[in-house]
């Protein structure tokens, strides 16, 4: 009997079990009460809570079976656990049965497990958030065993090839992450140049300009450059954008590499105008109109109570939508991946090829070094300076729109 | 009926979690470098299109991510088969050994000889290892000490050598092409040369070397347009593109299959892969498919290897490889460095 | 009035035109792009959609069994695609009386005979082309519609190449996606908007979801990787753990959408139905749930569009390998459609460009329906309150 057969079987064997458990807490509620009383609930309700009784101990137990095989504490054969949940189901059933007299509230009693249950699923997203730290923190902690903080932070060399010197002990300077963070500085700071105006101009325009026609058109045009994945602006970024990059650059006399920053850039800058302008347009619609009336009423044009009013009021939330830009800019790594290069330059020069943090963090773990070497350890090293880089933007952002709803709400 | 169906839900996907620890599987799992990984594909795609069993899945997770992967432990949980372009190291063998890894076999399946191109039009070239090496290295020594390499035009190297400026396109840090380029060019010149400390394989870091990815289309598009550059990559890559570059002949032997396997031609590596014999009678299909991978339809001299611009072993050395690994030979610690 | 001087409502008039130009040109930018990109990639992927078929003799011989490309003449066996050779010998051993027979038919060619008939790069020796040209005149070549992009997976062989495994594979992981993130996403925001105190700890977990939809996949892909790989065990490159990690990604995309579809009901709602005596969960079960449910399906849509067009945490997980048969079952391993696409762009052989671009325009037809189908249902059954 293979495990699958027994989850089968289980699941099988517990759903007529739980509709049986249904019909006996409703039936005997039947039986007892001649005269339903509204506020204790209907005959249903009694059947509902039977039925709970029976899962409720069930999962219990397999929740603990599973974590305790995980932990290695011990791991109960299949069959044993399968009988030993049905024996649990059927003395839930009976123990929930019992309790059920002419008074008992199921009601109140179901509304208690299911409040439980909604609260244990919000509570997911803590654990998730716990489970993304403690997956990067772990093996961070290890890679800055062998390297020190400060020159990961500050050194301004990233050879972790050579790093490891032939006695084994590690020459720490060469894990300078600086042109790594140089990299996907230089390639957020090109997206938000392309992102930022673009956005907000198209937010501008669509809640201040178009006709609802426009718009009609607007609104869903943006959406779908939204909708497209980033694997495929990495493609195009690679393919198409590069080639035309070096192309105009030699036209104007320049030299650009292959796997310039530019491209990636540009790209990831198209990718963020519908965050940008979404972002940019709730906050500017959220703007009273009795602001902009005050303003036209003094016989100001629309760009000057654009320019004067509405974006004053509406600047931090502006502000907040352009953080959480950054951020996506940030940690964007398709992109970065496809068409960014993977050389770590210090450069001031947006038509050299750079590498940054992702770049380096998908190579460590398709590269092509030894498990145990501390390349792959960095990944970690670098994965954590991601998160705390985008925790920080994202919980400012959120800080300051929030205050900004505050002001307006 | 919502409530109970979430309950079921929730307690089916625990107990599919929970059954999946101990799952049997029919497919083969091969994990490991990516410059075997063309070819390996290939195999089983054969193997899939040709037998009854099911087409193994291959993973190109690099040479040292899939001895993480291989070395994890026995069990159909872990892959069968790890590719390599380099041998295990020891310390990886004790690994495995911890996790109850003992009994693998190894392959030696070919070669992959790394190239120095450049533009089809470019006046052809002719280097030595220390011209080459020279052009790369990190810092020269110079009246008993390092300095930084000063050289930025080849005939600085060498008077004989043609007035071009250095501009090497090559292996980034992470990948195997890198460590084979370091460890047949770099290393050796550099204990030839003395002056530098034991093991120096340091490469230069300024404009003359460019790190670029080696599956990347673009390195050939830089190479066609520049006619100054000369990149340095896998032998398979080079045959993909010999419509538009041409090769630099080194110690003045030009690189083909002939000058590959036979080891005249300096630059070049061996590939393997490692299979866990505890496997066989667990995963079916393993035995037929390391039997194909080994048969000269695949490894021989015209077969499928050498399509895919790797170089077979030589005909003798094909047959003690293939009696190694099918006569289930152990890997031994003693054998390793 | 001060500012009546003409010159300088002129100036005002000439800046208030210039703005609205501006204003107008951004959205103009971003539509230009879309129409350039689509372009593009759609141009990159015609070719891919027809694929060369070459007429040639097979001879049904024993030697095939060995060697397959035996079975047609030394001239055209560089021609023709291995894909269809080496099943020769299964065909000849299936029906034996097929030795010794000759029969013509129409074969997959290879991709270099493809790209060159295609008019892009290849690798062709002159003889080959010489032969080829020869062929031409013959009219032993036509295109024909590429079906095997369709209803074959992964090959090695360009001219094989397929889609098939990836979408199926696709299609798992949406699934498993699904199961898991809409029932927990719901019942996470459910909780939050109707039952939640008002306290700190409420208000901590609120600004931890908003920071998870805005955390870079690549960090859902280590913890992936961490959780389910490495903890729980379940198989690298299979679709539960594909899906559960894009699950856990998709997860707070889901609640913030409910919370929001669910907000935008009335109290009234809430206050009729308590005031007749329903508990608080009834109150959610019987009306703010109906209610609320296309708001929910949009951002479940959208949530899931995001989702299967994800590539880096999947690279984490092991889905970026070569499978090339459909997967069976969730546990089995399997690719998906962008990380074909990327593997396929990071392949070296030239002919796999165009199949890119075909992938692209696959999932792109994919992602784009999802899109539509959540806008469709925002606009029939939204209710404005």
């Amino acid at each position: 009997m293979t495990s699958q057969t027994i989850t089968l079987v289980l699941v099988l064997g517990l759903l007529p079990l739980a509709a049986f458990g249904y019909r006996l807490g409703r039936n005997k509620w039947l039986a007892m009460s001649a005269t339903p009383s509204p506020f204790v609930g209907s005959a249903g309700i009694f059947g509902w809570y039977v039925m709970l009784g029976a899962l409720k101990p069930v999962l219990a137990l397999n929740l603990l079976a599973l974590v305790a095989n995980m932990i290695d504490l011990f791991s109960l054969p299949g069959p044993i656990l399968a009988s030993i949940s049905f024996v649990t189901a059927t003395a839930g059933m009976a123990y929930a049965l019992k309790a059920i007299s002419p008074h008992f509230k199921a009601r109140e009693a179901i509304e208690t497990t299911i409040r439980r249950l909604l609260f244990v699923a919000s509570l997911i997203s803590i654990f998730t958030t716990i489970g993304i730290v403690v997956s990067i923190l772990f093996e961070a902690i290890q890679f800055f065993r062998l390297v020190s903080i400060w020159d990961f932070i500050t050194g301004t060399q990233w050879n972790p090839d050579d790093a490891v010197r032939p006695d084994g002990s590690i020459d720490s300077t060469l894990f300078g992450a600086v042109p790594l963070f140089a990299g996907t500085l230089m390639i957020t700071f090109i997206a938000m140049t392309v992102a930022i105006p673009v956005g907000l101009f198209s937010a501008i325009c669509m809640s201040e300009y178009a006709s609802t026609l426009t718009r009609r058109i607007a609104k869903p045009t943006l959406e779908i450059l939204a909708g497209i994945p980033t694997v495929v602006y990495g493609f195009f970024a690679a393919i198409t954008v590069s080639p035309l990059v070096v192309q105009a650059a030699a036209f104007f006399g320049l030299e650009a590499e292959y796997t310039n920053a530019l491209s990636p850039g540009l790209v990831m800058g198209i990718m963020i105008i519908p965050l940008v302008s979404s972002l940019a347009d709730d906050v500017i619609s959220a703007v009273p109109q009795n602001l902009r009336e005050g303003s036209f009423a003094l016989g100001a044009f629309p760009s000057e109570t654009i320019k004067w009013v509405v974006l004053p009021a509406a600047l931090p939330g502006i502000v907040s939508a352009c953080l959480l830009a950054i951020s996506r800019a940030v940690g964007e790594t398709m992109i970065v991946v496809m068409a960014a290069g993977l050389q770590p330059v210090l450069s001031w020069n947006p038509l050299r090829g750079m590498t940054t943090v992702n770049v380096r963090i998908v190579d460590a773990f398709t590269g092509d070094q030894a498990f145990d070497s501390p390349e792959t350890l960095s990944a970690f090293g670098l994965g954590l300076a991601l998160l705390i880089t985008t925790l920080c933007l994202n919980i400012v952002s959120l800080v300051v729109i929030r205050k900004f709803r505050q002001q307006y709400e | 009926m919502a409530r109970g169906f979430l309950k079921v839900l929730l307690a089916a996907t625990l107990f599919v979690a929970s059954a999946s620890l101990a799952q049997a599987r029919d497919q083969i799992k091969i994990v490991g470098s990516s410059t075997v990984f063309p070819f390996s594909s290939f195999v089983a795609e054969e193997f899939g299109a040709t037998g009854k069993f099911k087409t193994p899945v291959v993973e190109s997770t690099g040479t040292g991510g899939g001895f993480k992967l291989f070395t994890a432990g026995v069990g159909t949980q872990t892959p069968d088969i790890s590719n390599a372009s380099r041998r295990i190291k020891r310390s990886e063998f004790e690994t495995a050994e911890q996790n109850g890894v003992t009994d693998i076999s190894e392959a030696l399946i070919g070669f992959d000889g790394i190239v120095v191109a450049q533009n089809k039009d470019a006046a052809p070239l002719n280097l030595t290892l220390q011209q080459l090496a020279l052009a790369v290295l990190a810092e020269i020594p110079k009246d008993g000490k390092l300095i930084p390499n000063p050289y930025t035009s080849w005939d600085q190297i060498s008077p004989d050598l043609p007035k071009r400026k250095i501009i090497v396109y090559g292996p980034p840090t992470s990948s195997g092409t890198r460590d084979a380029f370091e460890e047949l060019v770099v290393e050796p010149v550099a204990h030839k040369l003395g002056g530098y400390e034991k093991g120096y394989k340091k490469i230069r870091q300024d404009n003359a070397y460019v790190p670029s990815g080696e599956n990347d289309n673009l390195i050939v598009q830089k190479l066609t347009k520049d006619k100054e550059a000369v990149g340095v990559f896998g032998y398979s890559f080079y045959e993909e593109n010999q419509d538009s570059l041409s090769v630099a002949k080194i110690e003045s032997w030009t690189p083909n299959m002939d000058s590959i396997a036979s080891g005249s031609y300096p630059i070049s590596r061996s590939l393997y892969f490692y299979v866990k014999n505890a496997h066989y009678d667990k995963v079916p299909g393993l035995k037929e498919y390391v039997e194909l991978f080994m048969s000269e339809k695949m490894i021989g001299d015209n077969g499928a290897l050498k399509r895919i611009g790797l170089v077979p072993l030589p005909a003798a050395e094909r047959e003690k490889a293939r009696k190694k690994v099918l006569g289930r030979v152990k890997v031994t610690k003693e054998e390793l460095k | 009035m001060l500012h009546t001087d003409p010159q300088f409502y002129r100036r005002r008039l000439a800046k208030e035109r210039l703005f609205r130009a501006i204003s107008y040109t951004a959205i103009a930018v971003a539509s230009v792009f879309l129409v350039f990109f689509f372009a593009d990639i759609i141009g990159q992927s015609l070719t891919a959609f027809s694929q060369t078929e070459i007429r040639v003799p097979i001879h049904f011989t024993q030697e095939i069994l060995d060697a397959p490309e035996s079975a047609v003449d030394p001239e055209f066996a560089p021609l023709v695609s291995r894909g269809v050779l080496r099943l020769l010998p299964g065909e000849l051993n299936a029906n034996p009386r097929l030795l010794g027979t000759t029969r013509e038919e129409w074969m997959l060619a290879t991709a270099e005979v493809d790209q060159y008939l295609k008019g892009k790069p290849n690798r062709l020796k002159p003889r080959d082309i010489r032969t080829i040209e020869r062929l031409q005149q013959e009219g032993r070549f036509r295109m024909a519609w590429n079906w095997g992009f369709l209803t074959r997976g992964d090959s090695k062989l360009p001219e094989m190449a397929g889609i098939l495994a990836a979408a199926v594979g696709s299609v798992y992981v949406l699934l498993v996606t699904l199961a898991f993130s809409f029932p927990i996403g719901v019942m996470a925001a459910i909780y939050l908007e109707e039952f939640a105190p008002d306290n700190r700890f409420m208000q901590f977990i609120e600004v931890n979801i908003n920071n998870l939809a805005a955390i870079p996949s690549i960090l859902y892909g280590l913890l992936g990787l961490a959780i389910f790989i490495q903890f729980l065990g379940l198989p690298r490159s299979s679709s539960v753990v594909g899906g559960l990690t894009l699950g856990l990604m998709t997860l707070p995309v889901i609640i913030i959408s409910t919370r929001t579809a669910i907000r935008a009901i009335p109290s009234s709602i809430r206050e009729g139905a308590l005031a007749l005596g329903a508990t608080r969960w009834q109150m959610v079960w019987d009306h703010i749930l109906p209610l609320s449910l296309p708001g929910i399906l949009t951002g479940t849509i959208i949530g899931l569009a995001r989702a299967i067009g994800e590539t880096a945490p999947l690279i984490l997980v092991g889905m970026v390998a070569y499978i090339p048969q459909p997967a069976s079952s969730f546990l089995e391993a399997t690719s998906v459609l962008p990380a074909q696409i990327y593997t396929w762009a990071s392949d070296s052989q030239r002919a796999f460009v165009e199949r890119t671009a075909a992938g692209i325009i696959i999932l792109l037809i994919v992602l784009l329906s999802m899109n539509a189908l959540a806008i469709f249902l925002r606009s029939k059954y939204e209710r404005k309150w």
